[in-house]
């Protein structure tokens, strides 16, 4: 999905690919304009391909950065009294293939009281994701199994397909509008009984395919949820979102997600993402 | 004041007089649209009484709403895919509701599971999270999976569905409890059009006490519209049956509409709420606004002749009259005006308006009255007085006094025993009094309200709220703090120390009392900000500040604590063995579900980790669900406080004041292994604090109001003697009164308390009125039994009718589907009753008694 902004630290070795890609759709854009009158249908098709493209390139943009990647990242939930909390975790996320399976580790070092509670994610876009959780005061690895991918991440407002990326496959997309700067693309779930929401609409940066902001709308029309990036910088030439924010509308409360020490293909091993690591934290790749 | 000078004006113009009054009234009259109701108990507090502060603070703070209870009974099992398919159907309708907080609502189709993950063999291979019921299920088995998950899950059972399964709830959040019955008008509307609730013969309610508050501020208003104009139907065929003259009688209807409307429209001019205690003031000022004016019109009708000036007799009447009603309007007023010193908003609000209401009523009386009868024709006057001529002579009320007369004057003893008997009787009587109150009871006994809050409350833990608050009292440590000042004095002088130093410096010169811990998440968040920007030089220093702070942060999270939530656990054990209360819901029940799960999923893991941490990690996991806020409502976001949520069966006062005692002796008796404070909030709990408020409140009213009255009395009369027998009409009547609600079980509440104030101002009127009589009879006829005889002539009956029209003024109350309305009514009626047999059987034999002690000589003969 394209919310996901843990994972859009992109490949430097595809920046020019992307670029490249961005060119075409720009100019298949224009040319579909013109191609307008003759053929409708032919149009229609055009548009479909249009905005999967979109919607490819976004993906990639958003969590396939890299061959690998890893980033610290501090979390801080404010509940609609204002009050703040804080929790700060490290992420190692390594791709099988762009557009496919991808391995995560996440390591908590604060509050001080979760340090090293660790999360394991193998992403299937197949089936089911397999997680894992270590509880270090617990001395216990666990499985977990979810009835859906839409529950909170660790309390914050980020759910953890947020985090996980949701899967283009599930949504049908139509292009809402653009303009010179972004394209506005509603989408709609194929099964609507899996989410709670009915829609959203995301707006989708022309440059950089990066999602700027996505709005959620429940079965009465209102906005109910919304990311928005706050802030994007190039690390080693690739647009990364560096902060970024969801919002409750219902009461303002919101989470703010924010980046540090944002690394790319720094060569992570396969080996690093197993039950191993997850009780015995790999300091060096954590520091 | 020379009332002799307002008279002759008022009789000279008396058209100056009509339009004055029709002016204010006219001008009152347009301040009623403006009426705002209130309904809501809290307000039976000051805004700013600790308690409520507390309460609202607690909301807040733990994100506690304003809760409706929706019902649903089922004749057998409620996990039928039927049932359920109804109460997701009927959620889904709810959550699209203006006005409910869709993320706070509680139901089955929308709460989460915990479970265990086993494949088939049974081996575990997990956990899982999950919604608990994301759709009704189509089979029995499914069915009946939800309701083995129900019972493992201590926050949801017995509290969404039932220990008997037999009734399930959704507890509806919903944003402000003056949308409560606007919003469970809706739920009504929604269910209705679930044909399935017929089908499946399930028995739908509603309840919840912002229902209740709210759905009695509609029928309130509803009342207030009926009753008022009902007690003055009745007062107006009263008055035409004492007096047969319409003409007549609408002077005194007139001087009563004019002083409801008058005290109503600006008491809401003013900007006051309409609150039930000030609802009912337009049913206490029309009985007591038509008093005087029957005065003067028994009076006037007695002295009037056919072809006499009537503004001669008027004159006479009024000057006769004029002290008696004074003080009997003074005394009225200081009866009500005492309710002032009550803590209670409504009750000032309440006592403040009557009392002016009576003075009001008073000028209005002297004024119009007289200024009304001297413009009547001559023959409507000769017809009048024809006609109370015939009822006074042959009615049953003369022959009746006649007797009681002759009564207490020939068995003045035996009066005096009785009485005295009776006084004991009452005495003990108080003692029994049992002091309670319930919102939900000011419903009748079959209204709907009262059957879903017994439907309800038979099935589950509880619909009503309490909640126990404790807080860590030790929050500054002084160790850590010297740590961090120490790394602070040793860093290198920059931007970054600056910034922090200030910060220091600003919190080490608060001095106020609820000094916050300088250990918070705040700090946290500016130091870890100040790395960014810091230089390398400043690293060190700057993660030895965090450290120690996050140390700090973490040391005073006690509610992390093994030990402490130990003890929460057996508290809340010993809670509900104790009874009362149907359920505790606490951080405790959470940390050991997800404990469980987490672990083998056995009984023997339904326990508290041993560690802060293994609380914490257990705590993070449950933040991993579709509702993580669900965790604060039961513990802060610091973790200093953590809030208990008590479910009780009952909103009765008693219950809830039974709980708050038994809790300081448990506390006694079984310390916290941390000190903390421990503090009471909810629905509940305030209905409690405002009650002991009312009782004591109203005490010191009765008191006072009793001296005020009883030095009035001895200004009046200009004797202690005749100031003492004033006062024991009153005295014995209100002894009674309360006597009676001892004996008959009657819970003291509100508005039974409100009674003794009134019983005060009302009864004395009597007494006054007899004494000032008598002593003018004494001196006339020189003899106290002429007197007496002459007293229950045409001063008894004045009294007597008075007590009458006051008695039936009240009674439209009684057609109230509203147990405080039925009330009032009720004992007002027979205060009046009881005080005019009192003033006119106790006085007499008293006076009697007296007389013989000091004149023998004395030949009462009282029979004609």
């Amino acid at each position: 999905m394209i919310t996901n902004l843990l994972n859009n630290w992109i490949k430097p070795t595809k920046n020019r690919v992307k670029m490249a890609m961005s060119l075409t759709l720009l100019l298949a854009n224009s040319l579909s304009v013109y191609a307008q009158e003759p053929a409708t249908l032919a149009n229609e098709s055009d548009k479909k391909k249009q905005v999967e493209n979109i919607i490819k390139q976004a993906n990639l943009a958003s969590y396939y950065a890299g061959d690998d990647g890893s980033a610290e990242a501090r979390m801080i939930i404010v509940d609609e009294n204002g009050k703040r909390q804080m929790r700060q975790f490290t992420i190692l996320r390594k791709d099988q293939q762009d557009l496919g399976d991808q391995n995560i580790l996440v390591f908590f070092s604060q509050p001080s009281n979760v340090k090293d509670t660790v999360f394991r994610v193998e992403k299937k876009l197949a089936n089911d994701d397999n997680r894992w959780l270590f509880l270090p005061a617990l001395d216990l690895i666990k499985r977990i199994s979810a009835g859906d991918k839409r529950t909170s991440f660790v309390g914050s407002h980020f759910y953890y397909e947020d985090v996980s990326g949701r899967n283009p496959q599930e949504d049908n997309f139509t292009l809402v509008s653009e303009d010179k700067a972004a394209y506005v693309i509603n989408a709609k779930p194929k099964d609507a009984q899996s989410v709670e929401f009915s829609h959203y609409t995301v707006k989708i940066d022309k440059n950089n395919f990066l999602p700027i902001e996505t709005t959620y709308f429940d079965h009465n029309n209102q906005a109910t949820r919304k990311m928005a990036v706050l802030q994007v910088q190039e690390i080693n030439g690739i647009p990364t979102v560096m902060k970024s924010r969801i919002t409750n509308l219902g009461n303002n409360s919101y989470t703010e997600m924010q980046f540090r020490h944002v690394k790319y293909n720094v060569g992570l091993p396969d080996s690093l993402f197993s039950e191993r690591s997850m009780r015995t934290p790999p300091k060096a790749w954590l520091d | 004041m020379n009332y002799q000078r307002l008279l002759n004006f008022a009789i000279a113009k008396p058209k100056v007089i009509y339009s004055l009054i029709l002016l204010v009234t006219c001008l009152s009259l347009a301040m009623l649209p403006q009426i705002s109701i209130d309904t809501d108990p809290e307000n039976m507090l000051s805004q700013d009484a600790p308690a409520r502060i507390f309460h609202n603070q607690i909301k807040t703070d733990f994100l506690m709403r304003d809760m409706i209870v929706v019902g649903l009974v089922s004749k057998s099992s409620v996990f039928t895919p039927e049932t359920l398919t109804v109460i997701e159907h009927l959620t889904n309708d709810i959550l699209l509701l203006d006005g409910v907080i869709a993320q706070d609502l509680m139901s089955l189709s929308v709460v989460d599971n915990i479970r265990q993950l086993t494949n088939e063999q049974g081996v575990n291979q997990g956990i899982v999270f999950e919604y608990l019921m994301k759709q009704a299920p189509t089979s029995s088995q499914a069915s009946s999976e939800i309701q083995q998950a129900v019972k493992r899950l201590p926050m949801l059972n017995n509290t969404l569905v039932s220990g008997d399964d037999k009734a399930v709830a959704i507890y509806v959040p919903i944003v402000a409890k003056d949308q409560s019955y606007i919003i469970a008008e809706k739920i009504r509307a929604l269910a209705s059009n679930i044909a399935a609730i017929k089908q499946e013969n399930l028995a739908f309610h509603i309840t919840g006490l912002p229902v209740a508050e709210d759905q009695f501020g509609y029928e309130m208003f509803v009342q207030m519209g009926v009753a008022a104009p009902l007690a003055g139907l009745a007062i107006f065929i009263l008055l035409w049956y004492f007096f047969r003259n319409i003409v007549l009688i609408i002077a005194p209807m007139v001087v009563a509409m004019a002083t409801v409307l008058i005290i109503m429209g600006s008491l809401i001019g003013l900007g006051f709420t309409v609150h039930i205690m000030s609802s009912m003031i337009a049913i206490f000022l029309m009985p007591i606004a038509v008093v005087d004016s029957v005065h003067i019109l028994s009076e006037f009708a007695d002295r009037f002749k056919a072809g006499d000036d009537a503004k001669k007799t008027i004159k006479k009447v009024m000057g006769h009259l004029y002290k008696p009603m004074l003080f009997t309007s003074i005394t009225s007023a200081v009866g009500f005006y005492s309710l002032m010193l009550t803590p209670i908003p409504p009750v000032k609000v309440f006592g403040a308006f009557i009392g002016t209401g009576i003075l009001l009523a008073f000028v209005l009386t002297i004024t119009y009255i007289p200024a009304y009868i001297t413009r009547m024709k001559p023959e409507t006057l000769a017809k009048l007085q024809r006609a109370i001529q015939l009822m006074e002579e042959k009615g049953r009320l003369a022959t009746v006094l006649a007797a009681l007369g002759a009564f207490s004057v020939q068995r003045s003893k035996l009066i005096l025993i009785a009485f005295i008997a009776l006084f004991a009787i009452s005495l003990a009587g108080i003692n029994r009094i049992e002091i309670n109150d319930n919102p939900v009871n000011w419903f009748k006994a079959d209204h709907e309200i009262r059957l879903a809050d017994k439907v309800l409350n038979e099935h589950f833990a509880g619909t009503y709220d309490a909640w126990l608050v404790f807080s860590n009292t030790q929050q500054q440590q002084q160790s850590a703090l010297d740590s961090f000042q120490q790394a602070l004095v040793s860093a290198n002088d920059g931007a970054t120390k600056s910034v922090i130093s200030q910060a220091f410096e600003q919190w080490r010169t608060n001095t106020g009392a609820d000094k916050p811990s300088f250990f918070n998440t705040e700090l946290l968040i500016q130091l870890d900000d100040l790395r960014f920007s810091a230089s390398n030089l400043e690293q060190p220093w700057l993660e030895q500040l965090y450290t120690i702070s996050e140390q700090a942060v973490n040391a005073q999270q006690i509610f992390t604590d093994p030990n402490m939530l130990k003890w929460l656990v057996k508290l809340q054990t010993a809670m509900v063995n104790k009874g009362d209360v149907g359920k505790v819901n606490s951080l405790s029940d959470i940390v050991r579900t997800v404990n469980r799960e987490l672990n083998s999923g056995d009984d023997t893991d339904f326990v508290i980790p041993n560690t802060s941490n293994g609380v914490a990690q257990t705590l993070l996991q449950f933040q991993s669900s579709h509702r993580p806020q669900d965790l604060w409502h039961f513990v802060s976001p610091d973790y200093q406080r953590t809030l208990l949520w008590l479910q009780m069966t009952s909103g009765d006062n008693q219950h809830m004041a039974n709980i708050v005692t038994w809790l300081e002796d448990y506390i006694a008796t079984n310390p916290p292994p941390i000190n903390v404070k421990h503090q009471w909030a909810g629905k509940s709990y305030l209905n409690v604090v405002w009650q002991d408020a009312m009782v004591s409140g109203m005490i010191d009213s009765l008191m006072s109001s009793f001296v005020m009255v009883f030095l009035m009395m001895v200004i009046l009369f200009r004797s202690i003697k005749y100031g003492l027998l004033a006062m024991l009409p009153l005295t014995f009547t209100i002894t009674m009164i309360y006597g009676l609600v001892g004996w008959f079980g009657k819970a003291y509440d509100m508005p039974i308390a409100v009674l003794s104030a009134l019983t005060l101002g009302l009864s004395i009127d009597f007494a006054i009125h007899f004494i000032q009589r008598i002593r003018e009879l004494e001196i006339e006829q020189r003899s106290l039994g002429r007197a007496l005889m002459a007293m229950f002539q045409e001063p008894s009956r004045a009294i007597a009718r008075n007590a009458i029209v006051i008695a039936i003024g009240f009674t439209p109350l009684l057609l109230s589907p509203l147990m405080p309305y039925i009330t009032v009514g009720f004992f007002l009626a027979s205060i009046m009753i009881l005080s005019a047999l009192v003033t006119l059987v106790l006085l007499p034999a008293l006076l009697t008694l007296l007389d013989r002690s000091r004149n023998t000589s004395h030949d009462i003969n009282l029979k004609p």
